[in-house]
């Protein structure tokens, strides 16, 4: 399989030049191309700008801001040579066939032979793409359709045609999955492919039945949304955020590719009420986020802000109302099927709705997609549904299901006749299986390098658990150490479980790795059961909790195996200590690394402190003498900072050396099993570390730092006393350069700032703020 | 026959020396609250209750209230005492002064319904409530309201009072039924019964106001669907003297064990004018808000009947003949020693004077962060107070009413059989305190509200400010000589309280009936630690006066002896308080209910 190490792209848009930085974020040098605009001085002015443009934009295309220099850019007149060498090249111009063609035939006079081409169309068939291309170029050709942000969607649809050769497919594919990290879902050559094709049926039925059952736009979000798995946006604070300019032209470029007797095309009704309603607000500037509102507004006066949301009969805005649904509550402990048979609007609203899409997208199966969890891959992963629309209908219960449309006189979708009351998926022992059209079960294969935690722990017990935390076996003689707290925060029992991790080798295994299928890996230490204590002046308790951590990550840093993190999200405050403690640490691309706690008053206490310490003082090549590092470590901590990616972790040291990166989410868990592996073969714990910190000289580096930064007032009064307790521990205490220290001085003067910390009341106001808002107070 | 004699050296006590309530004369609602006048205030107060309440109180419970054809008449001599009650302005002392209140604060408040309290707690009901309906009106009423009521309640010309229970509904206010209806002109019609309401028809003024709970139509049900409402009794004439009689009448009259002076009504509403006061649907927070003031006045009148049974039964052992003292006669003069020197007796003294001197710094302690909670200039300091009272009132309600009715009792006991006998007089106290323990909120109920609500909001802020405090007197303490020995006693049992508050937090979440189960024995072990750690400043401020010379000897050197009566004999109670606690429920759950 001819391996990718050089790309082009070519179209420096939206959605070109953000691929183009994608794949320079996965460490692939890649050219990126567009037209010279018409009398321009610079003629790589496009894909210049777009680079230019890049660096600023939030969210970050760039996993790194370094990465920019991997991409080359370049305009097609002149600059056809940079696709000589190039292994794919990745076409992302405007929806024009014609345009496209052009393009194609370009590089194919320029593409070194067999060297894949591929489209991110999302509306022109394949078929037409090729016709009359020369044969090679059909067989090197596919549609790789990412979603935007390329870098944060994780689907991508992967389209060969007939004459595609399977090495370009598997190679492409391969480069996607592992390089990329996208979760590759092969779709066939239809309009709008999968997600687009359920997703904008989805939003017309979502839309229209809200203005039919009369719900405000708060009452449908509401529905179409957590409760039913998929964001909180729901659907109109969807379109807000996609741009209500859009829908129309999406719906109509559906309406002309789909065949007259889909769905889409018969229940569209070019006269109702949704079509004027977007098409006034388009004409009134209302075209969601990036104009002046859409179906949501911020009002802002002054100082004040005001969320309105638009009364859809009145076209006027009032202040947005939480919406009380005893549907939606009832949801909350009686699922899916609470929600649609509640009498209610709510419930009225998501029977609608549900039943429609669900029955829509049970009725794409083969012909859109060869099995039913390509269609449920694409929304999990393309439109951030907790669950695709084949997993809802088993949750409502495809017997059931059925027997409501046929109740209701609707029409039956072939799949669900072929189940014939039988689920969609099932379990047999520890396999999963899933329905074909044709109505046999076929099993998924787990592939040993891409599996999550679930595909370990199904049919199976833990070797131990607690309410926080579990130990699991993931073969080859490997645990796995799973949090499962609310968003993973780190407490008494996530303790007690590391201590037990950490004499897993009693049980014969030979390694530990940490991670779970989480979004988050850890937010950090239950800082709610801390502030009770402090505010009943447990004092004792919590300095014993405190050295307890402390003692359990040591265990773990020292146990006669390797250990090795695999996080994912957010590592933050005692999530990125216990992460620091591990042998190496195979993150996933998408990881926030920050030690934090200095936002909530406090200094890192359970080793974090300690370990970024030495770990900066250790790193070969810095600059020479103690106080570069302390600076360093003083500066992350006390600005509380976190990463922005796993790669933006190296420079603030959170991550070394010893640690990698993966790209797919899904691939974290089995490259940290093979890491782990890896590291078994004559392991040794690590030297405990000893450096030597320069005291109160360095102390009063750091003071005056600290009060210059709040003279000029970027820092209040309480953040210098924080800063101040930090400084204690990053120089070492009463100590001077000549004397060295050991992990345990370190981590007794990281108690003895966080118990200083602790006592004082701005330090619990800040606790206090941070749990009630989740944003750090400045007091 | 029964004695009472205003407590004034306590108060000043725990005024002037533990609270040192003259540092805040900075802040305006405490300008006058300079020593002297303060002084005054609570002596013209004790002479109040000594010469015009106390001489009712008997005649008062023997005599009852009268009930006849809707028209309620208070026992003999109450009318007159309320007029020179009123017109010596003891209705209004803690009113707002922008609305004719005397403006003073309420700590000298309190310590002044304690004094009225023990001399006649029948009598106090009224002025009592009258407040708690004028507060409430003062805080939720638009200003037309607070000028149409005010000046009139706070000079006591007009009676007040609380309608929330009805005969289906007590501490379950969700399931209240008194309807409103709303009319054209914005006023509202009520319709529903009222039962146990407390002065909801009497003789004693020219009008009442009363404020109901009730439904308006179309409201939600349970607790969110709850409105407060101004009736009055006439509604107000033309002049703002009372108009035409409002459809509100009394049905009946209840026969009680205790507070018979006091009349507990049955209340009709036929469609009676009312008056929207605060927000719709938001009656129920109105009258929390009014809450912590109203239970610090029956945790009082707990403590005010501790104070007159102690006080009783201190005199009756001195002078009782029994027995001879174990270590050798005290009098071998006489037929036999006072019972004063056998340590049972003494028991029950120590016990009776430690409550009520512990209860009354709990309480004047609790008023003062009720004042500062309103009138503190500092925002934050107010939100800190406030945690503060929020925390303490059901503790404060609950701890002094079962030991005023404890105490009570232990004062009848003291009395032996001569205490169950009517003519003595002691058995009475008991009666009337018994009411305190329930109504405002049964005592089950406060420990729920303790450990339901209070202790677990803002992840246990309001905790703070009170076990900050005492962690830091243990600290210094334990570096004092003379109070080494307080500090250990006291550190012993905070720790206690900190384990039990602990295990509280965690259960509540995982299991609420554990928390309930604990809930009782949690708030006794709360009162216990707080009473302890204001015994030990008592302690400390004795010795300091002792320290700088004084001519009052005795009395610093029996605060500490009492201070270490509670510290070594009552505090201790924590340990075995705890280990109810940490048991848990299921010995409390055990059996099925058709079992019972
Ligand atoms: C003399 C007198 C004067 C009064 N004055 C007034 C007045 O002026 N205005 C007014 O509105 N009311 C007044 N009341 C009513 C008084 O406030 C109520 O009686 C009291 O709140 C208790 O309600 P209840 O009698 O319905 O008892 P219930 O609520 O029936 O309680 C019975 C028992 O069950 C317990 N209990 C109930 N619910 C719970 C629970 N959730 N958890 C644990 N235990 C529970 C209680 O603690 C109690 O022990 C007065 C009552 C009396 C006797």
């Amino acid at each position: 399989m001819p391996d990718i190490g050089k790309a082009a792209v070519i179209g420096a848009g939206q959605m070109g030049s953000a691929i183009a930085a994608h794949v320079a974020s996965a460490g692939v040098p890649v050219v990126l191309l567009d037209i010279v605009p018409e009398g321009a001085d610079n003629r790589n002015e496009l894909a210049e700008g777009a680079i230019a443009a890049m660096l600023k934009a939030t969210p970050a295309p760039f996993m790194h801001r370094s990465s920019a220099r991997l991409i080359t850019p370049g305009n097609l007149e002149d600059d056809t040579g940079l696709l000589s060498d190039a292994d794919w090249i990745c076409e992302a111009v405007v929806e024009d066939l014609d345009v496209k063609q052009k393009v194609y035939r370009a590089a194919d006079s320029a593409r070194k032979a067999g060297s894949i081409v591929t489209s991110n169309t999302s509306t022109i068939p394949l078929s037409r793409l090729v016709e009359g291309m020369p044969e090679p170029f059909a067989s090197d050709f596919a549609i790789t359709h990412f979603f935007n942000p390329p870098r944060y969607m994780r689907l991508l649809e992967f389209v060969p045609g007939p004459n595609t050769r399977s090495e370009v497919s598997d190679s492409i594919r391969e480069f996607c999955d592992v390089r990329l990290g996208k979760e590759v879902v092969r779709a066939k050559d239809t309009p709008g492919f999968i997600g687009n094709r359920i997703g904008i049926y989805w939003s017309y039925v979502a839309m229209s039945e809200a203005i039919a059952l009369g719900l405000t736009v708060e009452e449908a979000d509401a529905v179409v949304g957590p409760p039913m798995g998929i964001p909180k946006t729901g659907i109109f604070g969807l379109v807000d955020l996609t741009g209500i300019d859009l829908a129309p032209k999406v719906n109509a470029t559906m309406l002309a590719m789909l065949p007259p007797e889909d769905a889409f095309c018969r229940e569209f009704d070019t006269e109702g009420p949704l079509v004027s309603l977007l098409s006034d607000m388009v004409a009134d500037g209302y075209i969601g986020r990036k104009g002046k509102g859409g179906f949501y507004r911020m009002l802002r006066d002054g100082t004040a802000r005001e969320l309105q949301a638009r009364d859809i009969e009145t076209g006027e805005y009032r202040a947005v109302s939480k919406p009380r649904l005893d549907s939606v509550e009832a949801t909350k402990d009686s699922g899916l099927r609470a929600l649609v048979e509640h009498p209610d609007k709510g419930g009225r609203y998501a029977w609608h709705v549900l039943s429609r899409v669900l029955a829509y997208a049970a009725s794409l199966v083969p012909d859109v997609a060869e099995a039913i969890s390509d269609i449920d891959r694409a929304m999990t992963s393309g439109y951030g549904w907790k669950f695709g629309p084949l997993e809802m209908i088993d949750q409502l219960g495809c017997d059931w299901f059925a027997d409501q449309l046929k109740a209701e006189g609707r029409e039956i979708p072939p799949l669900l006749d072929a189940a014939a009351g039988r689920p969609l998926y099932r379990q047999v022992k520890r396999d999963v299986q899933q329905l074909s059209p044709e109505g046999e079960y076929g099993t998924f294969e787990a592939s040993p390098d891409a599996w999550r935690l679930a595909d370990m722990k199904r049919n199976r017990e833990p070797i131990t658990r607690n309410g926080s935390a579990s130990l699991w076996d993931v073969g080859d003689g490997v645990a796995c150490l799973e949090f499962h707290t609310k968003m993973n925060a780190i407490d008494d029992g996530t303790i007690d479980m590391v201590r037990e991790a950490a004499t897993i080798h009693e049980r014969g295994y030979k390694a530990l790795i940490i991670g779970h299928d989480g979004d988050d890996f850890s937010v950090g230490a239950n800082v709610g059961i801390a502030l009770f204590a402090a505010n009943a002046a447990m004092w004792a308790l919590i300095e014993r909790k405190l050295s307890e951590g402390q003692q359990a990550f040591l265990a773990l840093k020292y146990a006669p195996f390797p250990v090795v993190g695999a996080p994912a999200g957010m590592a933050l405050g005692g999530g990125c200590e216990i992460m620091m403690h591990c042998d190496a640490v195979q993150a996933h691309a998408e990881t926030y690394i920050g030690l934090v706690e200095t936002g909530v008053g406090l200094v890192p206490g359970w080793g974090g402190t300690k370990e970024l310490i030495t770990r900066t003082f250790a790193r070969k090549g810095r600059p020479g003498g103690p106080m570069p590092p302390v600076l360093d470590t003083f500066e992350t901590i006390s600005l509380a900072k976190v990463s922005g990616s796993a790669r933006e972790a190296l420079d603030l040291h959170y991550l070394g050396p010893q640690d990698g990166i993966t790209m797919n989410r899904c691939r974290v868990l089995a490259d940290a099993k093979a890491r782990a592996l890896s590291l078994v073969e004559g392991y040794e714990p690590p030297p405990s570390p000893e450096i030597s910190l320069p005291g109160p000289s360095g102390r009063a580096t750091l003071t005056l730092v600290v009060d210059d930064v709040v003279r000029r007032g970027k820092a209040t009064a309480y953040d210098r006393v924080v800063a101040g307790a930090l400084a204690d521990v990053v120089t070492g205490g009463e100590t001077d350069v000549t004397r060295s220290l050991d992990e345990h001085r370190l981590l007794a003067l990281e108690r003895k700032a966080f118990m200083a910390l602790i006592r004082r009341t701005k330090t619990l106001d800040r606790i206090e703020h941070m749990l009630d808002t989740g944003k750090p107070l400045r007091n | 026959m029964t004695a009472y004699h205003a407590p004034l050296r306590d108060h000043r006590f725990v005024l002037h020396e533990l609270l040192q309530v003259e540092r805040y004369r900075n802040i305006p609602a405490f300008a006058d609250a300079a020593r002297e006048t303060v002084d005054s205030v609570l002596e013209e107060g004790g002479r109040m209750a000594e010469e015009v309440l106390f001489p009712l109180n008997r005649s008062g419970d023997e005599e009852g209230c009268h009930f006849e054809d809707g028209v309620v008449t208070t026992p003999h001599g109450f009318k007159d005492a309320y007029r020179t009650y009123r017109e010596a302005g003891w209705v209004g002392l803690e009113g707002n002064p922008e609305h004719g209140g005397a403006g003073l604060p309420q700590i000298v408040a309190t310590s002044v319904g304690e004094m009225a309290g023990s001399a006649n707690l029948s009598f106090e009901t009224y002025a009592g409530l009258t407040m708690g309906a004028a507060h409430t009106i003062d805080t939720h009423g638009d200003d037309a309201q607070r000028e149409t009521y005010l000046p009139k309640m706070f000079t006591g010309e007009w009676g007040g009072t609380m309608n929330l229970t009805e005969p289906h509904c007590g501490t379950d206010l969700g399931l209240l039924r008194t309807r409103a209806e709303p009319r054209e002109d914005g006023t509202y019609r009520i319709t529903g019964t009222k039962i146990f309401i407390s002065a909801g028809e009497h003789d004693l003024t020219e009008n009442i106001i009363h404020l109901v709970l009730a439904r308006i139509s179309g409201a939600p049900t349970g607790t969110r669907g709850i409105s407060l409402f101004i009736v009055p009794k006439f509604l107000t004439g033309p002049d703002g003297g009372p108009g035409e009689r409002n459809a509100v009448t009394c049905g009946s009259i209840e026969q009680k064990m205790g507070i018979k002076a006091s009349a507990t009504c049955v209340m009709n509403y036929d469609g009676a004018t009312a008056y929207l006061l605060g927000e719709e649907n938001r009656g129920l927070r109105a009258m929390f808000t009014m809450m912590n003031r109203a239970r610090l006045g029956v945790g009082v009148q707990g403590l005010a009947l501790g104070e007159i049974a102690y006080q009783n039964a201190a005199a009756y052992a001195k002078e009782r003949l029994q027995g001879r003292a174990l270590s050798g006669s005290t009098s071998p003069g006489s037929a036999a020693d006072p019972i004063i020197v056998h340590p049972d007796v003494r028991r029950m003294l120590m016990t009776m004077r430690a409550f009520t001197e512990g209860g009354r710094a709990l309480a004047l302690w609790t008023a003062f962060a009720l004042d500062m909670s309103r009138h503190d200039p500092d925002e934050r300091a107010r939100r800190d107070a406030e945690d503060l009272v929020s925390l303490i009132t059901p503790v404060v309600k609950a701890y002094l009413t079962d030991m005023g009715f404890e105490t009570a009792n232990l004062g009848l006991q003291v009395h032996g059989g001569a205490g169950y006998i009517r003519e003595t007089g002691v058995e009475q106290f008991v009666r009337d305190a018994r009411i305190t323990q329930i109504y405002e909120g049964t005592n089950g109920v406060q420990a729920l509200d303790l450990v339901g609500r209070k202790i677990p909001a803002h992840y246990g802020r309001a905790l703070r400010q009170v076990f900050h405090p005492i962690d830091q007197f243990i600290a210094d303490a334990a570096e004092d000589e003379d109070l080494r020995d307080m500090a250990g006693l006291l550190g012993k049992s905070f720790g206690r309280l900190q384990l039990a508050t602990a295990w509280i937090g965690e259960q509540g979440l995982k299991d609420p009936e554990q928390a309930g189960g604990g809930s009782r024995d949690y708030l006794r072990l709360f009162a216990l630690v707080v009473v302890g750690y204001l015994w030990a400043r008592m302690a400390q401020t004795a010795r300091d006066a002792l320290g700088r010379g004084t001519d009052e000897r005795a009395f610093y050197e029996a605060k500490l002896a009492t201070a270490n009566f509670f510290l070594t004999r009552m505090l201790p109670d924590t340990s075995s308080l705890l280990s109810k606690i940490m048991s848990g429920k299921d010995a409390m759950m055990a059996l099925e209910a058709e079992q019972f």
